[in-house]
C-alpha cells in the first residue's frame, strides 16, 4: 500500500530525514519510535503534504501513485489520513458541518452523491457513540477551546468519518491522561480492518500497550536504525533509546 | 481696514442649496428652529480637513465637492416588497428619499403599541435642539439643516412591541444630479418597554447621499435591539449617525452589517447616563472593489456599573478600505465600569487597507476595560489542516473567511436578516472572489 524508498527530506534547507525506506501493507500496524529530534514529525509532515516541508530525494508510492506529487487535499481524497500532534483550532467553523463537508468531499471524489445534514447526523451520532463522545462535540466549533484530550478524540472522530486506507497518527498519545488514552486507543482499534493500515508515531511505548503493532521501527538521526516486533518496543522502554542509537 | 472672510466653495454650495431648500419647503416653526440652529453649527464647524479627528481616515473631499440636489420625497417607488422582511409586513415604516411615506408604510401590527408622529411635542423639539447645539459631526449638522421632517417613534412605558419594526430607507437615486436625503428620526422608548428594530438601506440606482441621524432615548429598564443593514449600490454615499442615551438598567443591543459603497460612515455616540445601563455594538463589513466602510464610535460611561461591549469585524479584498476609530470614555465616578472593545480585520489582498484606532480614556480607578485590534491574513495552519481533510484550497479559504464574518452575523437576532445576509453580504466571499 505504501512504499517509502530512500527518502531524504527537510525544512528550510536543513535535511532532517536522511534516507528512510519503509513498506506498509494492508492490515498492518507500524509503530515509528525514536528520541526527540530523530525526524519522526518531519516524516509525518512530509507524508501529509505540509507545504513547508520538502522531499529532496527518494520516493513515496501510495497505491501505485507518487504521493509527493499530490497536494494535501489530493492525498486526503486518495485515502491518507493524518492525525495531528497539535490539531489546529478553527473558530467559527462548526464541527459537525465541517465533518460533513469533509465526508462529502470524499464522496464526490468517489462519484457518489453528497449526504444531506439529516442523514449525516445519523452517521455522525453512530461514530460518536462508538468513540464514547458526548453530543456537545457537534455543536462546538472545530477544536475551538477543546482540551488536549478532546482535540485528539476529535481527530479520531475525523478518522472514523473519513475511513482512510492509511492513517498516520502523530504523537496521538501525548497530552492524554490514562483514561483518555484508553478511550482513544479503543476507538482506533475499532477502526482497524484488513483493508486499512496504520502508522503510529510515538515517543513512548505506553500507546503500544493499547494498540498492538505488527512492526516497530526505531528512528534516529533521520534513519531507521532498528526494526522488529512488539518486543522491541518493550525493550526500548526498559533500556532507553541509547541502547539502540549507540549500538552501532 | 475691514477683513473679508472668504468661505470655501464647498460650504458655500451647501449654504446656497439650503436657501433653495427653505424656499421650496414650508416648514413648521419647530422644524425651522432646528434648521436654523443646525445651519449655524454647520457654518461654525465647516467640512473636515484631513487632520480632523472624526475624519482622519475618511476622505470626504469628493463628497463635499459634489453638487447635490435636495431630495424628492414624492418620487414613485415600486417593488419595495422584496426589501421588507418576513414578519415585518405590517410593521414597516417606509422612507422614500429620506422622508416617511405614510401610504407605503404598513403599520397595522404596531398601531396600538407604538405612536408615530412628526415633531409635535415641544419637549421633542427641545431634545433635538439640544442635540443639534452639541453636535460635533458636520455631516449630522447637514442632516439637521436639510431634514424636511422628523419622524418620532414612541413606545410608551411598559410597552411591549410584539413584532419587529422595520424602517426601510429607499432612495431613487439620480446619476446625472445626485440627491441628498436627510432622514431624521427620534426613537423614544419608555420605562420598561421593549422594542426590536431593523433598519435597511437600499437604492434603486446610484447617485444619492443618504445622510441620516437618529436619536434614541432609552428610559429606565427598557430594552432595544437594533439591526442596521446597509446595502446601497456602489455609487451611493451613506453617512449614518446613531446617538443613544441610556438610562438606569436599560439595554441597547445593536448589530450593523455594511456591504460598503463608495463611502459609508457609521457614527455611534452612546451615553450610558445612569447606573446599570448596558450597550452592545457589533459590526461586520465585507468589502471588495473600491468599497469603503468607516466606523467612528464614542461611548461615554457617565455612571457607575455600566457595561459596554464592541466587536467589529471587517473582511477586506481588492482595493477595499475600512477604518475603526473607537474611544471609550470612562468619566470620573463611573466606578465598576466594564468595557470591551475588539476589532478584527481580515485582509485578503495586497492593495486593501485598514486603519484601527481603539482607544480608552479612563478617569475612574475601579474599572475593568479591555481593547484590542487585529489585522491579519488567512491562517496558513488552519488552511493546511482543512486541506488535509480533503477540502480544496479555494473552498477552505472561503470557509475560513466566511466563518470569520459569520460570527458577527450570527449575533443578529432576526433569522430573516441572517438568512438574507448569508445570500448577500457573505456571498461576496464566494470562491471566485477569494
Amino acid at each position: 500500500m505504501l512504499e517509502i524508498k530512500d527518502l531524504h527530506a527537510g525544512v528550510d534547507g536543513t535535511e532532517i530525514v536522511k534516507g528512510i525506506s519503509l513498506s506498509v501493507n494492508k492490515g498492518e500496524v507500524h509503530a515509528i519510535m525514536g528520541p526527540n529530534g530523530s525526524g519522526k514529525s518531519t516524516l509525518a509532515k512530509i507524508l501529509s503534504g505540509h507545504p513547508a516541508y520538502e522531499a529532496t530525494s527518494g520516493e513515496i508510492i501510495f497505491d501505485g501513485k507518487n504521493l509527493l506529487e499530490m497536494d494535501a487535499e489530493e492525498r486526503s481524497l486518495a485515502g491518507v489520513f493524518m492525525g495531528f500532534q497539535y490539531p489546529v483550532e478553527v473558530p467559527g467553523v462548526n464541527n459537525a458541518e465541517f465533518l460533513r463537508m469533509a465526508h462529502n468531499a470524499r464522496r464526490v471524489k468517489a462519484g457518489e452523491e453528497e449526504v444531506d445534514p439529516l442523514d449525516f447526523d445519523e452517521l455522525l451520532s453512530e461514530k460518536m457513540k462508538m468513540l464514547g463522545m458526548e453530543k456537545k462535540y457537534k455543536e462546538r466549533n472545530l477544536n475551538d477551546g477543546f482540551s488536549g484530550g478532546e482535540k485528539k478524540k476529535n481527530e479520531i472522530l475525523q478518522m472514523a468519518i473519513l475511513e482512510p486506507k492509511l492513517s498516520l497518527l502523530d504523537e496521538t498519545d501525548s497530552g492524554l491522561d490514562i483514561d483518555a488514552l484508553r478511550i482513544v486507543s479503543e476507538g482506533v482499534n475499532k477502526l482497524r480492518s484488513e483493508n486499512n493500515a496504520l502508522i503510529l508515531i510515538t515517543h513512548y511505548q505506553r500507546l503500544l500497550d493499547y494498540i498492538k503493532p505488527d512492526f516497530v521501527h526505531v528512528l534516529s538521526q533521520g534513519k531507521i536504525v532498528k526494526s522488529g516486533d512488539k518486543a522491541l518496543a518493550i525493550e526500548l522502554e526498559s533500556q532507553g533509546y541509547d541502547w539502540v542509537t549507540t549500538a552501532d | 481696514m475691514s477683513e473679508t472672510i472668504v468661505e470655501s466653495t464647498e460650504e458655500t454650495a451647501f449654504l446656497d442649496l439650503h436657501k433653495k431648500f427653505v424656499e421650496e419647503n414650508k416648514s413648521s416653526s419647530a422644524l425651522s428652529a432646528i434648521h436654523e440652529s443646525a445651519l449655524s453649527r454647520f457654518e461654525m464647524l465647516g467640512f473636515p480637513h484631513s487632520k480632523h479627528e472624526m475624519y482622519t481616515y475618511v476622505n470626504t473631499k469628493k463628497l463635499a465637492a459634489t453638487t447635490f440636489a435636495v431630495s424628492n420625497p414624492s418620487a414613485k417607488i415600486d417593488l419595495i416588497e422584496k426589501h421588507i422582511y418576513s414578519g415585518c409586513e405590517n410593521s414597516c415604516l417606509v422612507f422614500v428619499n429620506g422622508v416617511l411615506d405614510r401610504s407605503l408604510s404598513k403599520l397595522k401590527d404596531i398601531e396600538s403599541s407604538v405612536k408615530i408622529s412628526s415633531l409635535e411635542e415641544k419637549s421633542d423639539t427641545d431634545t433635538l435642539l439640544e442635540s443639534v447645539e452639541n453636535e460635533n459631526d458636520v455631516f449630522a449638522c447637514l442632516t439637521n439643516a436639510f431634514c424636511s421632517d422628523v419622524t418620532v417613534v414612541e413606545v410608551p412605558d411598559k410597552g411591549q412591541v410584539a413584532v419587529p419594526i422595520q424602517a426601510l430607507f429607499v432612495s431613487t437615486g439620480n446619476t446625472s444630479l445626485p440627491e441628498m436625503h436627510s432622514p431624521r428620526l427620534l426613537w423614544k422608548v419608555g420605562k420598561l418597554a421593549e422594542v426590536k428594530v431593523i433598519e435597511k438601506f437600499v437604492g434603486m440606482q446610484e447617485g444619492y447621499f443618504t445622510n441620516m441621524v437618529e436619536d434614541w432615548r432609552v428610559a429606565e429598564g427598557a430594552g432595544v435591539v437594533l439591526t442596521q443593514v446597509q446595502s446601497d449600490p456602489f455609487g451611493a454615499w451613506n453617512f449614518h449617525k446613531t446617538r443613544v442615551h441610556i438610562k438606569r438598567n436599560a439595554r441597547f443591543h445593536s448589530a450593523n452589517a455594511s456591504s460598503g459603497s463608495v463611502l459609508v460612515h457609521n457614527h455611534f455616540e452612546v451615553r450610558l447616563e445612569e447606573e446599570g445601563a448596558e450597550v452592545i455594538l457589533n459590526g461586520v463589513s465585507v468589502l471588495k472593489g473600491k468599497e469603503q466602510v468607516h466606523n467612528f464610535i464614542r461611548i461615554h460611561h457617565e455612571a457607575p456599573q455600566c457595561i459596554s461591549h464592541q466587536h467589529f469585524k471587517n473582511v477586506i479584498n481588492d482595493e477595499g478600505r475600512s477604518s475603526f476609530d473607537g474611544t471609550v470614555i470612562v468619566n470620573q465616578g463611573a466606578q465598576l465600569t466594564s468595557a470591551n472593545q475588539l476589532i478584527n480585520n481580515l485582509m485578503l489582498s495586497d492593495d486593501c487597507h485598514a486603519d484601527n484606532k481603539p482607544n480608552l480614556m479612563i478617569f475612574a480607578d475601579d474599572v475593568k476595560c479591555a481593547h484590542g485590534a487585529t489585522i491579519g491574513q488567512i491562517d496558513e495552519d488552519q488552511l493546511f489542516y482543512l486541506q488535509t481533510r480533503g477540502l480544496s484550497k479555494k473552498f477552505a479559504k472561503e470557509l475560513l473567511t466566511r466563518s470569520f464574518a459569520e460570527s458577527i452575523v450570527q449575533t443578529i437576532q432576526f433569522s430573516e436578516v441572517v438568512k438574507e445576509l448569508s445570500n448577500t453580504l457573505l456571498k461576496k466571499l464566494e470562491v471566485e472572489n477569494v
